[in-house]
């Protein structure tokens, strides 16, 4: 008895499966997230002990240094968690299992939604975890508009998810990854003034912050944190623009899968 | 079921396929045999939807591979599992993404725990698992299901008796369900062991298919002989049992080792390379 289903499900029923199909992809990656936590995990320990650390400096330095050393950090170690999102999708060619998922039933939207789906929630829970440790234990002044915040959050975890999804498309090694990340999120959240306060910067420093998503993501979460819903439109438009861009890339890319050759 | 016309891929100045021509029948295995480098696996990632040919087509039930997503199932040569995830967390996964429910499931993945022998490793991760035993868990990943088309690449690489004769015996039994099988492998016993349909592939073509009635007995096999005092005698001949007595009796010193060795593969591929020649 073979089972050769051939017959077609109304648009409810076929919902119901694909539903099923991104469950099972998405409890299999957290299977795997949950049993590898180690780059998570030192990816919210360490802004909170820089933070503990940085802070007096900041409050001396700048006007809201609190609001600035939280949001700063949790910026650039948010950039950081770019590397996991490209780890656990590249990871998939190192283990050649993409290829395998390739070919079942399931769609390639299916397929990334259920393997980027577990790094999202990841990701959304670092940056919330920063945050309310940055009013428990830094003094960060609670935020009036909570869903503001959250979804600022939410945008720049899905920004992050794009980006690393695109670079797990087209590096040609874990190690390629890494320079990439831990440079470019050094450079690039630094140079968005995640650091140091963009106003202690060069001024051409202050300019070239502005190719920074880094910057952006910045500029939208202390609006958020300060309940300015005007101030987060722009550069939440902006940080959609790169999701957007750097998404459907990694999409129709991922979707051809790699092939054999290319790894290093 | 499966029917290859004419394939043809090209790598920058490889030609991988040239001309591949292959077609599987409901309920029959077909034995892919060939060089390294002679389009066997090409030829599998093409009709899995994996890559796209240059030329020529394919139908899977009369529907070409992008529509027969799911219906195929693709064990690949290269071993392709998640090392922290368990055999039977994998056997889920594949079976859920088949879309196979509970009852369905639990019962597939009894099935073949038996069938593959996975037990005693069942709940064990695969990056601990030996080379034959992770080999028997990617077969089972693409058996799960039931497709009515099995693309198996080199599933009995590396594999002990134990792992090919589990192997074997999946493989038989699907087929006997009516599964369509392409099953490449180096090794001829196997596919004498199966009954399958022989076909041989050289330089991106299949240049011979026939049972191994056909193509291969026959050929000659080869007897070695060694005297105690090491030297050696090799003759090849259609008759090897003749052909041992006849040295046995007229062999002068006493003998150390007798080999018989049957026509292998590599037999094959010289006899059609010969009747091949211009
Ligand atoms: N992605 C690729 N890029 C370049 N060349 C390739 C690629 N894939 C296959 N080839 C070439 O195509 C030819 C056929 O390869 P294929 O893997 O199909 O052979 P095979 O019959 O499976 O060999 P084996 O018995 O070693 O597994 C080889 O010459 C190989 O080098
Ligand atoms: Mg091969």
């Amino acid at each position: 008895m073979l089972l050769e289903t051939d017959y077609r499900p109304g648009p409810a029923a076929a919902l119901r499966e694909s539903l099923y199909r991104i469950r099972a992809m998405a409890g299999n990656n957290t299977l795997i997230r949950l049993r590898d936590p180690g780059q998570t995990i030192s990816y919210v320990v360490m802004p909170m002990v820089l933070m503990l650390v940085l802070e007096p400096l900041y409050v001396r330095a700048v006007d809201g240094g609190t609001t600035k050393v939280v949001t700063g950090l949790l910026v650039m170690f948010s950039v950081f968690a770019i590397s996991i999102a490209g780890n656990a999708i590249l990871a998939e060619r190192t283990w050649k299992t993409w290829d395998r998922l390739r070919v079942s039933r399931a769609p390639a939207a299916e397929l990334l939604i259920g393997k980027t789906l577990p790094i999202y929630v990841v990701m959304i829970a670092q940056q919330t975890i920063l945050l309310v440790y940055g009013c428990l234990v830094i003094g960060l002044p609670i935020p009036g508009n909570v869903p503001l915040v959250l979804g600022a959050i939410l945008l720049w975890a899905f920004t992050l998810l794009a980006i690393g999804a695109l670079l797990a498309a087209i590096v040609r090694s874990h190690g390629e990854l890494s320079v990439i990340t831990d440079v470019g999120a050094l450079t690039l959240s630094s140079l968005g003034g995640a650091l140091v306060p963009l106003s202690l910067m060069p001024e051409w420093a202050q300019v070239a912050a502005q190719a920074s998503p880094g910057y952006w993501a910045l500029e939208m979460l202390q609006a958020a944190v300060a309940g300015d819903t005007a101030g987060v439109l722009r550069p939440a438009a902006i940080l959609l623009g790169i999701a957007l861009v750097c998404g459907v890339f990694a999409i129709r890319r991922l979707t051809r899968g790699w092939g054999r050759g290319g790894l290093l | 079921m499966l029917q290859a016309i004419d394939l043809v891929k090209r790598y920058g100045s490889v030609l991988a396929l040239d001309g591949f021509s292959l077609s599987v029948a409901a309920g029959e295995i077909v034995g892919l045999v060939g060089h390294n480098g002679a389009g066997k696996t090409t030829f599998v990632e093409i009709v899995s939807y994996l890559i796209r040919q240059d030329g020529g087509h394919v139908t899977i039930d009369g529907r070409p591979p992008s529509a027969s997503r799911g219906r195929v199932g693709v064990a690949p040569q290269h071993i392709a599992l998640y090392p922290s995830v368990t055999v039977r967390e994998h056997l889920n996964l594949f079976g859920r993404l088949a879309g196979l429910r509970r009852a369905a499931l639990d019962s597939a993945v009894e099935e073949l725990t038996v069938a593959l022998r996975l037990g005693s490793f069942i709940d064990r991760r695969t990056a601990g698992l030996s080379g034959g035993q992770q080999r028997r868990v990617q077969a089972a990943t693409a058996l799960i299901n039931r497709p009515g088309l099995l693309l198996l690449d080199e599933p009995t690489a590396g594999a002990d008796l134990e792992t090919r004769e589990a192997m074997l015996d999946v493989v038989k039994q699907r087929a006997g369900d009516g599964a369509a099988i392409v099953y490449t492998t180096h090794y001829l016993p196997e596919l004498v062991e199966l009954q399958a349909t022989i076909a041989v592939a050289r330089n991106g073509k299949i240049i011979a298919r026939g049972t191994y009635d056909e193509l291969v007995d026959g050929l000659p096999g080869e007897v070695r002989l060694i005297h105690d005092n090491e030297e050696e005698v090799r003759v090849s001949t259609t008759q090897p049992a003749a052909t041992l007595i006849d040295l046995l009796g007229r062999a002068e010193r006493p003998i150390s080792t007798i080999e018989v060795h049957n026509p292998s593969l590599d037999d094959l591929y010289r006899s059609l390379a010969v009747s091949d020649a211009p």
